[in-house]
């Protein structure tokens, strides 16, 4: 799946706080009106450039809430067309860094925002996005010293939240959870979508850690706030199969499976499928991950490569394309996840050898495996 | 633009950000007032109203306070407001859907309506419209960037109207000022978005025409707050009470904006005083349309009544601002020469659809997908 360190951050829970929201249906159907109202005039060289990087933004995110990966693809497409249009304009080049890291082409968005800083962009602006690249690189170190610094200059729901994430990610569950809540009394907006999508990451975090009733908690609430939230709705249905909750689970991803252009939820009602003994659905539904997998990776090895892997791995059964895929994401990211990917994909191809002589270095290191900081 | 995209927080809800604001007597009836906000920029067809957001028009009593250089407005302190709320759509429909709308006024009824019913709602001396409609305003965006860019009037003869064929959400409220406002004739009026709630909070606020964005945004020219994305800052502060702490950093902001766009034909048409303030800076802060509705109705009269209280003579039209205004060329000739010379246009002299004189007054919505020629 396409990288969520990418996804704007944001907050709201504290319980202390009755911020008054707009519907998240509401928010859903504005969100399509303004990339309705946008994309006529998409390529057309007389529109303002912020317009047109808002249009991109907004790509992304109705793509973030929806997963529709053909939303990122648009925007993806635009965001280079951008920068065609406008080699001068550093807000070309953010756009079009956020475009490539959300296909995890991490040093493609680098060199982009390295470009952006050379146009003489704002230096916090930069880092700022340059902290969400190394996040989704698994550069924790350089990409705490980076958040860290904003949220303390600036305190804002934005940059709190940002930090929120970073820890979820790199594992530090508490401090997360903290962030989490001090993020949400900044938060002025009328929108749900950013609470939605905090709600979800940290809900993502506690589901890694095995905390199911917690994720369930935070994946609920971002759905609460956008019913159409579907990472959310996904993910919630794999916590779901995970707490025994089986028909739930796949009362929630039977929509998912027929109507995305992801493959992720296909591949999950699968497996759920697969444990429930219904073995001619799951086979129906694997088979079509299996062929969208293929064709994501083809067009966007970089960004699929780790689902993918996940998919061959189990339900799609060809643990050899799984090591391969893994080994890929592994030489692209070196995120905790990442690495466990990778170390499962060994073992499940009883390739310990193999591994050693592909890195002997890192299969050293294979006998402590990080937990949370970075590998680097 | 005219308020569109006027700063960064209101790029995240895009029903709560304003862009418009018009005010004027009904054309064919001058004893009710009419008053028009909009909202949603480049709208597509399935926007709605936010239901976490009160839409709201604020009246106070005003008069002139002095005329020549020194002109100024004094506002009454007491005000009355009219807040429009929305529910949850319920219907299926993607496009232009009916959304359930409520109309408070200042003494507590309440006038209930369904968006984009072209017929509205009417209530004891008033009556209600909104839902979406085709955008009144044009203007040819790129070329005023150009023009900031090189320092040279960039307008072409005919330009490329940014907005062309693109619709908004629209609010439009017609009422006796008789009745309703208690007094007149003259009126001070903004529009405000806030978020809905025990205490409700201010997100955008609106007044007059490009106050935000061609007078406020360009922050090259000001010497005392070069970084300040000044825009969120302003769009909190009461229209009628803005606070001390930061009144320097808007005058400094509009005395220097205002002296380039002065520049740009070569004279200088508005001498700054003693302080180094342009001689407008002071009415633009009094950021409200005034209307006289003592006054007839006319189709170009923004300002005319600023204009008048400078020339140190009486105003002739209601003031406020009209529909079909070719704002932007008024707003130009006004910066650039002061009306000492000939009125300057940026190219565009006409929206999609001209807005008509009877209620709802705006024209449709345009059909999706028109791409600009």
């Amino acid at each position: 799946m396409i990288a969520a360190a990418y996804a704007p951050p944001a907050a709201r829970t504290s319980g202390t706080i009755e911020a008054v929201l707009t519907h998240g249906t509401i928010a859903v159907r504005n969100l399509d009106a303004q990339i309705a109202g946008l994309e006529p005039d998409a390529t057309l060289c007389n529109v303002r450039i912020e317009e047109r990087v808002l249009h991109i933004d907004l790509l992304a995110l109705r793509g973030s809430i929806l997963g529709i990966i053909a939303d990122y693809e648009r925007a993806n497409e635009l965001a280079h067309a951008l920068v065609c249009d406008a080699v001068s304009d550093a807000a070309a080049f953010f756009a079009r860094a956020r475009t490539r890291a959300l296909f995890h082409r991490f040093g493609d968005a680098l060199d982009d925002l390295d470009v952006a800083e050379r146009l003489a962009a704002d230096a916090e602006i930069v880092n700022r996005e340059r902290a969400a690249v190394f996040q989704g690189l698994g550069r924790y170190v350089e990409a705490f010293a980076m958040r860290e610094e904003i949220a303390q200059r600036y305190p804002s729901f934005e940059n709190l939240g940002a930090l929120a994430t970073l820890c979820a990610e790199a594992g530090d569950t508490e401090r997360a959870s903290r962030l989490h809540a001090e993020s949400l009394r900044c938060y002025r907006g009328v929108s749900p979508l950013p609470l939605a999508i905090l709600d979800f990451q940290i809900g993502v975090m506690w589901m890694h850690n095995g905390e199911l009733d917690c994720a369930r908690d935070h994946l609920r609430a971002a759905r609460r706030y956008v019913p159409a939230y579907a990472p959310a709705q996904g993910h919630l249905a794999e916590v779901e199969a995970e707490l025994g909750n089986v028909e739930i689970a796949m009362g929630l991803l039977n929509p998912l499976a027929i109507t995305s252009d992801d493959p992720d939820y296909a591949a999950q009602l699968s497996r759920i499928l697969v444990g429930a003994g219904c073995a001619e659905d799951s086979r129906h539904w694997r088979q079509l991950a299996a062929v969208r997998y293929d064709e994501l990776v083809a067009l966007h090895a970089e960004a699929f490569a780790d689902h993918a892997a996940e998919f061959w791995l189990g339900v799609g059964a060809d643990p050899k394309k799984a090591l391969r895929l893994a080994r890929m994401n592994f030489a692209i990211r070196k995120t905790p996840r990442a690495y466990a990917l990778l170390f499962r994909a060994v073992a499940a191809n009883d390739a310990v050898n193999a591994w050693c002589s592909w890195n002997p270095e890192t299969s050293r290191s294979m006998t402590s495996p990080p937990n949370g900081r970075s590998m680097q | 633009m005219s308020d569109h995209f006027s700063g960064p927080r209101a790029l995240a809800d895009p029903a709560a950000d304003l862009i418009d604001l018009f005010a004027f007597p009904a054309p064919e009836n001058p004893q009710r007032l009419v008053v028009v906000m909009d909202v949603f920029g480049k709208a597509g067809p399935s926007a709605v109203f936010s239901d976490a957001v009160i839409y709201r028009f604020r009246f106070r009593r005003a008069s002139i306070a002095a005329t020549g250089p020194n002109a100024a407005f004094a506002v009454d302190a007491d005000e009355l407001a009219f807040d429009f709320t929305f529910d949850v759509p319920s219907g299926t429909d993607v496009a232009y859907p009916r959304q359930p709308g409520h109309c408070r006024m200042p003494r507590g009824d309440t006038v209930s309506f369904d968006t984009n019913d072209e017929q509205g709602a009417s209530g004891p001396g008033l009556r209600v419209f909104a839902g979406q409609r085709s955008e009144p305003f044009f203007l040819d965006v790129r070329m005023i960037e150009q023009t900031v860019a090189t320092r040279q009037i960039a307008f072409r003869k005919v330009g490329a109207d940014t907005l062309y064929g693109t619709n908004v959400l629209a609010i439009v409220l017609e009422l006796e000022w008789a009745k309703l406002l208690d007094g007149g004739p003259m009126f001070a009026i903004v529009c405000e978005t806030l978020r809905a709630g025990q205490r409700p909070v201010r997100i955008e606020r609106l007044g007059r025409p490009e106050i935000k964005n061609v007078s406020m945004s360009f922050k090259m020219f000001d010497q005392v707050n070069r970084d300040l994305e000044i825009r969120d800052l302003y769009n909190s502060e009461d229209a009628f009470a803005l606070m001390p702490d930061y009144l320097g950093a808007y005058r400094a902001r509009l005395n220097a904006n205002l002296s380039f766009w002065d520049s740009l034909d070569g004279k200088v048409d508005w001498l700054p005083d003693e302080s180094g303030n342009h001689p407008l800076t002071n009415l633009l802060l009094a950021d409200f349309l005034v209307v006289d509705v003592s006054r007839p109705f006319h189709e170009t009269s923004y300002f005319e009544i600023e204009q008048a209280m400078l020339a140190g003579r009486p105003h002739a039209t209601a003031g406020g601002r009209w529909l079909n205004e070719d704002v932007m060329d008024s707003i130009f000739t006004l910066y650039i020469n002061g009306g000492n010379g000939p009125r300057i246009s940026d190219g565009i002299d006409a929206p999609i659809a001209w807005s008509s004189k009877i209620f709802p007054y705006m024209a449709p919505p345009n059909p999706p997908k028109i791409t600009v020629s």
